[in-house]
Formats: C-alpha cells, structure tokens, sequence
C-alpha cells in the first residue's frame, strides 16, 4: 500500500487528494490524535518504528516517505 | 436484482485485490443497491475482512441505508481494533441518523491522554444496543472536576464514571532509583489522593465510579535482587491495589478495575508504547485499548440496564465433545484430559453463573434418555439435573424450546442468551428470535470458557442473596408445580402452599436488591420507572419518601426478597410511585398483601387516599388491572399512563385470606 493511501484512510479523504504536499497545516482532520493513528498505521502497514524525533517531523506525506524511505521501507509496485 | 447476480457480484468482490474498482464499475452497471446487497453476501462469507467490511459501511451510507452501516461498522470495528480504524467507524457514525437506542452518559478522567479510548468505548456501547455520549475531562484536571461544586463533571451528570490515574504521575520518584521500601509511603500518600476524590465524587453524585488499579511502566531498578533486599516494586504494587480495592469498597458506587488483569489478557502488541508515553503522554498502547474497552463494557453494561438472566445451551460439542446419541454415553468426550477437559473448564464456569443468579437451561435435540443418562451417572459432569432451571431434549425446533424455556421460567426472550456450537442452529435462532442474544462462539471449545467470560450482559455490579439461591427457588418452584398439578382448586393450592409474608421498611442491607428488582423486572412493574442506586438512598433517608420490602417464603423454600414499593407520604394522600413484583411469585397474592399493607400504614397515618399508577409498556401488561381489581377509582385518563385512588380510610385493602404475616410486623 502506498503512503498515500493510508494517510487517505487515516485521515477520511479521497486518495486521489493526497499529494506530496497534503500537510496537518491544509488537513483540518490531521489533528494532533489523528496524527497518533497515522504514525500508529504506518508503523504496522511498513513494519517500522519510528522516534520521537521522526514523529514530529512527519507533518506532510513528502516528509513521511522521506521517514519510511530512511527505514528502508518501500511500496513501490505494491 | 437476481439472486444470481447479487452472488456474482459477491463473488467478484472476495477475489478481487482491487475492490474500489469493482463497486466503482458494479454501480454504475447495476446501482449501488445491488452492490450494496453483493457487499453484504459477501462480508458474510468473509467476516474477518476488514477491507470489505470498509466498502461495505461505506456503500451503505451512500445508499441511505443508516440501520445497515452502524451493524456494518461495529463489525468493522471488533475485526479490526486499532485506532485508526475506530476512529474511522466513530467518525463515519457522526454522519448517521442515530438508531433510536437508550442513552448513555460516560465520563472518563484522567492524569494522562485517554482520548484515543474514546471510540473504543464507543464502539463498546453501540455493540450493548446504547448510544452514548462519552466525555473526557481536560488532562489532569480530575481531582478538581471530582469535586463537584459547580465543574463541568458535575453539569455533565454522567450515570458512569471512569477514572484512569498511572502510577508514574502520582508518583514521579518511579522512575528514579528508588527500592520499593523507599517508595512505600509516598506511594500509599498517591493512593490516599484517590481515595480522598473518590470519596468526594461519591458524595455528591449519584453515578457509578470506576478507578483504575496501578500499575509500573518501569521494571523494578534492583533486577532479580529486588524480592532479596526486602520488598520488590511488585509486592508494593500489590499492597497499593489492594489498598485502593478496600478504601473503594466502603464507599457507596465505588469500583476498582483490575488494570494488571486487562494489561494481562490484550491480544498482542506491547503495554507500553515508550515513545507515544513521551510524545503525546498516552500511558496506554494501543494494543490495551481494545481489552480495556471491552473491560468497561463489563461496567457499563449493568449500569444501563443491558443485562440477560438465563444461558441456554446445547449438549453435544457444547456441554461435552461428541454427540451422545452416536458415541455413546461413555464414548463422548468429557474428563480430565484433553480432549475432554476443556467441557470441563467451561461447565465450572457456567456452574458459578448459577453462584450470581444467572439461571442455566438445556436446548438440545437428543434422545432424552441418552442425555439424562449423561447428565446424572457421567463420573465428569460438572452440571447436574439441579443446576438447571429448565429443560428442553428432543427433537423440536430450537426456536421452539426457547419460547417455551421463557415461558417456563417466566422470563422475556430478550433475557435469555443462546450457546451452541452449531452455525446453523445459532443461525436458525438469530433469525427466529433476534431478541435472545445469540453468541457467536468459537470452533475451538478451550476458548468457550473465555468467550462466556466476556459477554458484558452477564455481568453484574451487585450480587445479593437472592442472587446465590436463585437456582434453588427455581427448582423448588418445579415442586410447587407438581403440587398444584395434584391439588383440587386453586384456594386448596394457596392454602396448602403456607405463604409466609414479611414486609418492613427498606434497610441499608436490602436497598442493593430493592434497586435490583426496580431495575430488572418487566412484567410486574406497574410504571417501568427505574432508579439509580443513588436515587433510591437519599429516597431511603428522607421522610417525604417510604420503601417498603417485601419478602416470602412456603413450605418448600424462602423466595427471598421478591417484591417492593416507594411511595411517596403526604399527610392526606400516599402515591405509590411504583411497585415491583418479581414475575417468580406472580399469583401467590404477594402484590395485594403489599398492598393491603400500605393502605393499613396509610389509615394509621391518617391519610385518606392511596393512590397508584399504571403505565403502560412493553411488557408490564400482567400488571394492567391490579389497581382496578382492588376497587380503585380511575380520575379522567390522561394520555396513556392511569391514576387510580381509593379512599383507604374508609375502606381498607384486604390482606389475602390464604396469607399469614411474619408476626411482629402486622400494621
């Protein structure tokens, strides 16, 4: 599954609206609890886990895929 | 729509990686009716998908078909229990027309961030036939909201509260180096702060409170040294929780929850998520949510009244392993050893149901002969004959037994649960009889204990004498019976059952039980109202206000405490607000004893008029007509609920003649 598609889960938008640049500054459901389910997601959707540190800085989907990408995790042709 | 075509369509959607593009192409070819319809054929045959349960509660919204997605989303919800999908399933239910069920109001306190159990307990409640409106108090503000006087808790009137304090915020020197013997007194201090809030909630609210246990994030510094030097962290644990148990247990409402037993029982997934603890001071998992949850529900269930009274079940490959009619009554499978031991496991459990009230019956399709013989002679029976209340062997339709086990027992078909190890069977009930709550038990009998475990409507807050005897009186009930079948009339029978009645006022030791029977029965409930426990203490303790108990016993046994009244006192006019009769005396002439007792007290007191009500509901319809039946006047109706009066002081209710009273207590 792509990251996209789990911040569209997540977070109730349609996939097609999620872009490298969907932020919880242009989300108004990306609120601080939501943003506990996402990490929470993408921890069980890759099998990693992630610091306190890369939690905080995970707040667009460019910056998630640059996080899971430096796990080694990868969806491509998933 | 074809049938055929439904199925197709069901079929497509189980084998496809890409489901969006099936009902995206289905809907416009055939409607969103038909995909709706494939949808749910579908999640049939795959109830663990969670996936398609997704589609499925979705399609159902956009359909209009509200009834559809709540059932769709608490499926969702028990497959798949992680956060993000409960939040999905609490955020999709916000679009929704509610489904019409009885309110709930819960608050939960907290020293840490306990939203994220939110649609967990949500979930819990919807799941229990409730809609409820779950508040959270702001972070750490629980020991101010606890006071009342005028916090937002207090004008929130919550029925139930729960309260979650960790350890490491009471008690900061946890993580540091400190032995369990430095830690003692400070941690027995972080205990008193609970009990001196809980103590204060319980003054002035009404609700049930529920705190907590403790419990250590950290393992004890000392390592495996710790139970040499002197107490480990784990002993000081121990006598924090029991501590907590005991000062909780005095006061009125109060409950501890065994947090360690939750953090013991979740399924997979850590206690602890270290970094979640520091980023967004959660101090549960996620993993715990699910467990926790479903633990409150054990709560909540009693408190709203959601509670069943009678377990009926099936024989073979539910009560032992094999089918007696083809194995054998030595040839089944029931013993010490597996296969065999986990019947064994289950019918103690269902044997200390009968130990709380919960009355068990048999359904099954059997010879009688070969089951009896099981049931009495089989040397691994845990249940015998008399720890069943009722029982059906033979070769009728389930359906068919289980009306006629309510009927026996004189209890509703929405108090009856339904344990099989047939699909089919269970499946022939739920649509026969949607009321008995059917449970869906697993293929593997050493998880049907557990599975009984966690069934919240079994649960109980209180458990009171008549709770412990109740299969009992049943039994001695089937007694009666056969004398009534042997005696000429029924005057006869009255006679020689030698009713013994005893009523007095209400005390602190049966306002449990008079707050029971108001809570539980249906039938002889001349107004339906209900009161909470609290309602009925300050009632207790205020002289505007008189409870009167009423309880019986025969020549075959004690009934116990069967029957209540709360009336309200005026120096002219007594109203009885509402009188309950356990359906198990219905009669013997109990009601009109009570009520021959309050027109006595009535006249002594010199008021002139007792006056009762009668609201119709559901099932209260054995109740019509009591008060006309003692010569009560109907004032004009008003709407559907009656008022009746009669002058007591000239003419008195008559004590039944075939009654005799406890000495001493005559009016």
């Amino acid at each position: 599954m792509v990251p996209e598609a789990v911040v569209a889960r997540v977070l109730g938008m349609s996939r097609s609206a999620v872009t490298d640049a969907t932020s919880n500054a242009n989300v108004a459901a990306w609120d601080s609890l939501n943003h506990v389910s996402l990490i929470l997601e993408l921890e069980t959707t890759y099998g990693v886990s992630f610091s306190a540190e890369e939690t905080l800085s995970m707040i667009d989907v460019a910056a998630i895929k640059r996080v899971l990408r430096s796990h080694g995790a990868s969806w491509e042709g998933a | 729509m074809t049938p055929t075509a439904i199925d197709a369509l069901a079929a497509r959607l189980l084998s496809s990686n890409d489901i969006a593009g099936v009902i995206e192409a289905a809907s416009t070819e055939e409607g969103v009716a038909v995909v709706l319809e494939g949808l749910g054929v579908a999640v049939d045959r795959a109830p663990a998908n969670a996936e398609l349960l997704r589609a499925a509660a979705t399609t159902a919204v956009r359909t209009g078909d509200h009834v559809r997605a709540h059932e769709f989303l608490n499926r969702l919800g028990r497959v798949e229990p992680r956060l993000a999908t409960l939040q999905f399933v609490a955020a999709t239910r916000r679009s929704l027309n509610t489904l019409g069920h009885p309110a709930i109001r819960i608050s939960l306190l907290s020293s840490f961030t306990i939203d994220p159990l939110v649609p967990f307990v949500d979930l819990e409640c919807r799941l229990l036939g409730l809609e409820p409106t779950i508040a959270v108090a702001p972070f750490n503000t629980w020991e101010r909201e606890m006071l009342g006087q005028g916090s937002a808790l207090e004008r929130f009137s919550p029925q139930i509260v729960f309260l979650s304090a960790a350890l490491e915020d009471l008690l900061p020197e946890l993580a540091g180096p400190a032995s369990a013997a430095e830690l003692r007194d400070a941690g027995l201090a972080a205990v008193d702060r609970l009990v001196v809030a809980a103590t204060r909630f319980t003054s002035w609210s009404p609700a049930i409170l529920v705190v907590h246990g403790l419990h250590s994030v950290y393992r004890d510094p000392l390592g495996p040294a710790a139970a040499r030097r002197g107490p480990s962290r784990a002993e000081m644990l121990y006598e924090l929780n029991a501590r907590l148990a005991e000062a909780l247990r005095a006061l009125p409402r109060a409950y501890v929850l065994d947090l360690q037993d939750v953090l013991t029982r979740r399924r997979g997934g850590q206690v602890d998520n270290p970094k979640l603890r520091h980023l967004a001071k959660m101090r549960l998992s996620e993993a715990v949510l699910d467990e926790l949850a479903r633990t409150y529900a054990q709560f909540v269930a009693p408190v709203a009244g959601r509670i069943r009274k009678c377990v009926v079940v099936d024989l073979d490959n539910t009560l032992w392993g094999g089918i007696v009619g083809e194995d054998g009554p030595h040839g089944i499978r029931l013993g010490d050893t597996a296969p065999g031991s986990e019947y064994r496991e289950f019918q103690k459990y269902l044997l200390s149901l009968t130990r709380r009230g919960i009355l068990l019956a048999i359904n099954s399709k059997n010879n009688p002969a070969d089951a009896l013989e099981v049931i009495r002679s089989h040397e691994a029976m845990i249940l015998r004959e008399e720890s069943f209340s009722a029982m059906r062997i033979n070769w009728e339709n389930k359906p068919s037994n289980m009306r006629a086990i309510a009927e026996e027992l004189s209890l509703g078909l929405d108090s009856m649960v339904f344990v099989d190890d047939s699909e089919n069977e269970r499946a022939v009930m739920r649509q026969a009889i949607p009321e008995v709550l059917t449970v869906e038990m697993p293929r593997d009998p050493a998880l049907y204990r557990e599975t009984l475990e966690r069934i919240p409507q079994l649960q109980a807050l209180i458990v009171t004498d008549e709770d412990r005897s109740r299969t009992r009186q049943y039994v001695e009930r089937r007694e009666r019976e056969q004398l009534r079948v042997s005696t000429q009339s029924v005057a006869e029978y009255l006679n020689s059952l030698g009713i013994t009645i005893d009523t007095t006022p209400v005390s602190d030791k049966t306002l449990p039980r008079v707050h029971q029977l108001f809570q539980r029965t249906n039938q002889f409930n001349l107004t339906g109202r209900r009161y909470e426990l609290g309602a009925l203490t300050s009632r207790a303790g205020d002289d505007a206000w008189r409870i009167y108990t009423t309880q019986v016993s025969d020549r075959f046994g004690d009934h116990g405490l069967v029957a209540t009244a709360l009336v309200k006192v005026s120096p002219d006019t007594w109203v009885i607000e509402n009188l309950v009769m356990s359906c198990r005396v219905i009669g013997y002439g109990v009601e009109d004893a009570l009520l021959a007792r309050l027109s006595a007290d009535a006249r002594s007191a010199s008021a002139t008029w007792l006056v009762g009500e009668f609201v119709p509901t559901l099932k209260n319809e054995p109740a019509r007509g009591f008060y006309a039946r003692h010569e009560f006047e109907r004032d004009a109706p008003e709407g559907q609920s009656e008022r009746w009066r009669r002058n007591v002081a000239e003419h008195a209710v008559q004590m039944p003649p075939w009654v005799t009273l406890r000495s001493g207590n005559g009016a």
